[in-house]
Formats: structure tokens, sequence, C-alpha cells
């Protein structure tokens, strides 16, 4: 009977790793055991079921039923009344809700899972509708519009951002750029407004947002209170929407002028000057604090 | 229970208190099951135990009942269907399919030496159960020859059954002027790492009960306070791994059944159990394991106070008995039954850890014993379950785990107790390519 070297514990005849840290049993040569008698009659069944249970897997059957019967009725009502040519909408709706709801059933209903899948399928129903006629159009924004809003609903769960926080926040404004060029190369065919607007003005906000975090990363507390947040966030977005207008009265009308952004400019300045005099006013109670002086 | 019964159709069995909430709750990750087993040296032959299980017929007629969906409440009436005998699957207290059951809420399994009886916690608790297995091996030995006995506290069977196995006592000992029991904060739940399926994984742990004894007495406690203790002392290392900063640490806490038939002095054979809720404050600092060891001492024996088992008792029957939740349907009444028993159950606990205590042999069948397991099945938010039972000079230590590759927990445990100079032998049924 072997011991497992890292836990101590004592093994059963015949074991080739120890249960609790995995660790290979390793017997001097020459020695050979024999399998002890298992714990249960039999060893456990394979994984393969994953989360279908019993019940799941009816459900399932039963839907599968009723799409082929729902797909056969609606053929044959087509096909009776003339109106073949027509057929492929409700024939493919069926077939993508049947797809929607079989794999509802059978993949763990973790939300992020769940979600990402319905996303997958509503953006490629309406792929699917709009190739209908065998041309791609409003589909192509429509699609990718889902999969931006995948990007900023579903993708950054807790855990993720926690994890990379820099890299994920990338990879959304990544995925935003490319969402509005492609919108721009979609509908004008080639980057009319993308680069003179959308990109400058994004960068401007990245940019601010940058600045913002930075400098509250900076600070002596590291715990930044929610109006100071909520006060930033409003100076960012002010900041950007002037950035916006600048760039589209520059590529509307060639000049770089304030139309309707002026009052959100000076609202903006008020509200940074203002967290900047707080910041300012801290740093200098602090510094006539006992506690810091003597630090 | 006479309450109900009195105006209750024929047929109609009312389910205990604390059973009420099992068949609301049952799902795939919380089946409500547990098994205890007992392994003969002799090879069991099938047939002789079939009709074993049919002189248990009469005597145990607390298990020959089915269950039933009623329009308020679930409900039990007595099943004229032949029990069946199963043979022994590979993992143990799954999720329960009534129907390959002929209906029954107790399931006779059995492999090569094995006889063991599945239960689903709405028909009987721990003690039920055992008592039932203990009468099945003692006809089973008889008409196979074996020996004849009778197991020293155990149900007779010349005897008829008694009224008071029936009984239904949380019913009897509601006190609706009493203050209700404080309810209590979520605790710590383990999230753990790797995938995790419905099968139930096992590791068996074996120890000398005689050592683990002399561990406990030496720290002035009881084995199950030792044994909780280590549960405590291991979740506390994980949530230390887990959590860093000490303030924001939740409480760990184990829900510990206690059986309440030697308490109040009741003889039922359906569930008559609390559960004591003991545990520590991580947020307040760490705990060594004499100081776990001292507040569950501590706390167990507060847990075991009458007064406050009553308070815990008027708690859960006052709410069976509120006419608003007693008259609402049952379609109603079970999603509230699911959020109850999230509030009052698996929220404020950490783990659960269930002793169901040495059980006597007589000597004719000592040596014809090789092993008692006790199983317990595991749910969604505390996936790692422990059931403890003793035999003769050994106490058995089953960890059942929805974890598919994490054994953390179970790995503390052990080498906690290989540490402290207890010799532990294990044994599984997860894949070690054995």
């Amino acid at each position: 009977m072997a011991y497992c070297v890292q836990c101590g514990v004592k093994l059963e005849e015949g074991s080739k790793r120890c249960p609790l840290c995995n660790t290979e049993v390793h017997l001097p040569d020459g020695v050979q055991e024999q399998p002890s008698e298992p714990l249960f009659a039999q060893p456990l069944p394979p994984a393969g079921m994953g989360g279908i249970t019993k019940t799941r897997k009816g459900v399932i059957e039963l839907i599968l039923s009723l799409a082929v019967v729902s797909e056969l009725t609606v053929a044959l009502s087509m096909i009776l009344s003339g109106n073949l040519a027509y057929s492929f909408i409700p024939l493919f709706s069926i077939a993508m809700a049947t797809l929607s709801l079989i794999l509802a059933f059978s993949n763990k209903p973790t939300f992020s899972r769940q979600a990402s899948i319905q996303f997958l399928l509503v953006a490629l129903y309406l792929l699917g509708i709009d190739a209908a006629d065998l041309t791609l159009s409003w589909s192509l924004a429509a699609s990718p519009g889902l999969a931006l809003l995948w990007m900023y609903v579903i993708f950054p769960t807790p855990a993720r951002m926690r994890k990379a926080p820099r890299r994920n926040a990338s990879l959304m404004v990544g995925a935003t750029l490319a969402y509005l060029a492609l919108l721009n190369l979609v509908f004008s065919g080639s980057f009319t407004w993308f680069v003179p607007v959308a990109l400058p003005s994004l960068l401007v906000l990245v940019l601010l947002c940058s600045l913002f975090l930075f400098w509250f990363s900076k600070r002596h507390n590291k715990t930044v209170p929610l109006a100071d947040i909520v006060l930033g966030t409003l100076v960012v977005l002010f900041f950007s929407a002037t950035a916006f207008d600048l760039f589209l009265s520059k590529y509307q009308r060639g000049l770089y002028i304030l139309r309707w952004s002026d009052s959100l400019l000076l609202s903006g300045l008020i509200i940074f000057l203002f967290l900047v005099s707080v910041s300012v006013s801290r740093r200098v109670r602090r510094y006539f604090t006992s506690h810091n002086r003597h630090v | 229970m006479m309450r109900v019964q009195n105006t209750a159709p024929e047929g109609f069995i009312a389910l205990d208190n604390s059973a009420l909430i099992y068949p609301p709750t049952e799902a795939v990750f919380n089946a409500n099951t547990f098994r205890i087993s007992l392994d003969l040296v002799q090879t069991i032959r099938p047939e002789i135990l079939e009709q074993a299980v049919h002189d248990l017929m009469t005597r145990c007629s607390y298990a020959k009942v089915s269950l039933h969906k009623g329009f308020f409440w679930y409900f039990l009436s007595p099943n004229t269907k032949e029990m069946v005998i199963h043979p022994e699957g590979s993992y143990p207290s799954g999720r329960f399919f009534f129907k390959e059951n002929n209906s029954y809420l107790l399931r006779v399994v059995y492999s090569s030496h094995r006889i063991g009886v599945e239960c689903f916690h709405a028909l009987t608790d721990g003690s039920g159960a055992l008592a039932y297995l203990k009468l099945l091996v003692q006809r089973y030995c008889h008409h196979a020859g074996i020996a004849n006995f009778s197991f020293p506290g155990g149900l007779d069977f010349e005897q008829k059954p008694t009224k008071q196995e029936f009984s239904d006592p949380f019913q009897h000992l509601y006190d609706k002027t009493l203050p209700s029991f404080p309810k209590i904060s979520k605790a710590y739940h383990r999230k753990g790492t790797g995938s995790f399926d419905d099968r139930v994984k096992v590791i068996s742990a074996t120890v000398k009960t005689a050592q683990i004894k002399e561990r406990a007495k030496a720290r002035g406690i009881t084995i199950g306070e030792y044994l909780s203790s280590v549960f405590l002392n291991s979740l506390q290392q994980l949530q230390m791994q887990e959590v860093p900063k000490q303030k924001n640490r939740k409480p760990i806490r184990l829900s510990v059944p206690m059986n309440l038939r030697k308490i109040f002095g009741y003889d039922t054979m359906r569930n008559f159990t609390l559960f004591a809720v003991i545990g520590i404050e991580p947020a307040l600092g760490s705990y060594t394991f004499d100081e776990v060891a001292k507040e569950v001492h501590l706390q167990m024996a507060l847990s075991q106070d009458r007064k406050r088992l009553l308070s815990q008792i008027k708690r859960n029957v006052m709410g069976e008995r509120t006419p608003l939740i007693r008259f609402a349907p049952n379609a109603l009444k079970n999603p509230l039954f699911k959020l109850l028993s999230d509030f009052l159950g698996d929220d404020q606990y950490s783990g659960v850890i269930s002793n169901i205590g040495q059980m006597a042999l007589p000597p004719e069948l000592a040596d014809s014993v090789s092993r008692i397991d006790f199983h317990l099945s595991p749910g969604l938010l505390n996936k790692v379950a422990i059931a403890v039972i003793g035999y003769l000079d050994t106490l058995v230590i089953n960890f059942t785990s929805f974890f598919n590759e994490d054994t953390e927990l179970e790995r503390l445990f052990c080498t906690f107790l290989v540490e402290d100079g207890i010799p532990v032998t294990l044994s599984t049924n997860r894949n070690t390519d054995r």
C-alpha cells in the first residue's frame, strides 16, 4: 500500500495517483500492486452528457420534432399556395428559432454563455433574412451592431475586467472604431467621415479618459469619491462632444468652429476647474496637518 | 400532524414540517438525497435481498409511500406497488428518479458485497433510513443463513409499527408564543476551480476511531466537533487564499444536522432533525485550530439548547401554518420555497457536515461487515458535502463533490488530520488512473 509523498495519506492498493493532489505514485522496482475493489460497482460514466440531463434531452427531442412538423407544414402550404419563392424567410426563421431553443437547453445556464449564443444567433438570423434576395444591405450594419453591443454588455464581466482591465478596454475601443469604419465603408463605399470625424473624436475621448484615470490613480487617497467620478465623467463627455463638434464642422464646412457645443465646453471647464481646486485645497489642507508634516 | 390528518382525505399523509422544503427545491444540483450502505464479506444474492425488502413492507410502512403533487401541498400516500431493488451505479446520492423506483422515496441498491439504502429527504432523515437499513440487513442475513440477530437500538421486526413512527413531532412542539429564531447573514461560499457536473464524485477517508477520539479529547471536544473544526479550518484557509483583504472576508459557517430524537424523546421514523449553524468570523482575524475548536464546542452546546431548538421549530412551523402560505396554490408556493431554501438554508452556511454517529453492530454480524458508508448529496452553492459514520473501530469520512478536478478542500482536510497524527486511508471513484 502506497503513501502520497505530498499529502501523507495512505492510498488504496493499485492507485496510480493521489486523488487529493494528483501526485504520481512511484512504487519500488519490482513491486506491483493489484488494483483493489473499486469504491462503487461501476466506474464514473464518461462526462459526455455535459449539461444535458435526461429531462433536457426529452425537451430537446420535443423541440426537434415540433420543428420538423412546423417546417414540413410551412413548406407544404407554401408549395400548395404557389408561394414557394417566398418560403425561405419562414423556413429559415423556424430553423433559427429551433436552434436557439436547442442551444439554450443544451448549454450551461450561465448568463454570459447563453447571452453570447443568442446574440450570435440573432446576428446570423439578421444576415440570413437580409440575404433572402441574395444581396446583403442593412444587415451589414445591424449584425456588427449586435456584435458591438455584445462587446459592451456581455463581454466585460466583472471577473474579466478585473483580470485585464487595460487590454479589455482597448478591445472595446478597437471594436467601436472597427464598427464605425465598417458603417462608413458599407454606406459610403470609402472612409468619408470616419477619418476626419469619428477617429479623432474617439481618440480625444480615449485620451481624456486616460488622463483622468492617470490623475485619479496618482492621488494620495486611492479611493476616489463617487462625486469625483461623476464630475470627471461629465468633463470627459463635454470635452469630447466639443471635439466632435469641431471635427464635424471642419468636415462639413471646412472650418474649426463651435456650433452647438460652446455651452458644453464652458460647463466642462467650470467643472474641471472645480475638480482641480478641490484637489489643490485637499493638498494644501493635508500639507498643514500634523499627520503629513511628520511623514 | 393530527390537525392536518383529521380533515385530510383518505390516503393523504401530510409531509412533516422539515420535509416540505425538499420536493419543490429538488433539482439536478440539489438532489436532497443521501445514501447509507453496509458491505458484507459474503456475496449479496439479489433474490434474497428482494425477499428481505418484501418482508419490510409491512413493518416499515413509513417507507411504503409515494410522493404526490397536490393543489396546495406535496403529500405522501400509501404505495401499493412492489419495491424494486437496483444494482449499484457509478456514484451515490444522485438525483432521484421516482418513476424508475415504482414511485418509492427509498431506493434499495446492491452490488457484489453491498446493501445500500438511498433516500429522498422528504421521506425521512438519516436515523429513519439507518433504522430501515438495519432491519433490511437483519432480514437479509436471516434469509441468507448468515446469522440471526437484531441490531441494538433498532426497530423490532416482530412488533407492529407504532403510531409514533408516523408522527411529526415538529407539530407537537410548535409553540406560537415563542419568539422566532433570528435570521443569519450570508456566509462564505467557495467558488472552487475548474468545471463541475452533476455526477457525485466521492473521496472516502478512513481513520481509526480511537486515534481521532484521542486527538479530540485532548482538546476537550467530541469527534463530531473535531471534524467540524477541521472543516471550518480548511474553509478558512481557502477563503484566505480567495479573499486577501481581511475585512472583506465573510463568515464561515457549517450546517450540522442534529438528531432531535434523544433531545425531545420521540421515536419517529420521519424527519426529526434541525441544523446547528456554527461558524467563525474571519473578518475579525485568522483563527488557530484550537480557537476554531473552542468556537465550535461552545456554539454546538448552545445550538443543542432545548429553548433555542423550540424557537427554531417555531420559525419553521409558523411558515407552514400562515394562512396565506397554507392556502396558496403549489405553483405559487414552489418558487417561494426555493427562495426560502436559499435564504434560510444554503446562503447561511459554507458547507454541510453530517455525522450519523457510531453504528453499533451485533456481535454475530461484526465479523461479516467489511465497510459502512454514508453519503450526502452536495448542492449547487456548497459543492462539497461531508458525511461521517462510524462502525467497529473505524470512522469513514466521505467527501461528495460536484467538482471534476478541484479537490483542494478535501486535501486540506485530510492533510490536517495527517499532520495532527491521524493516519488517513483514501479511496475514490474519481478517475485517478487506477
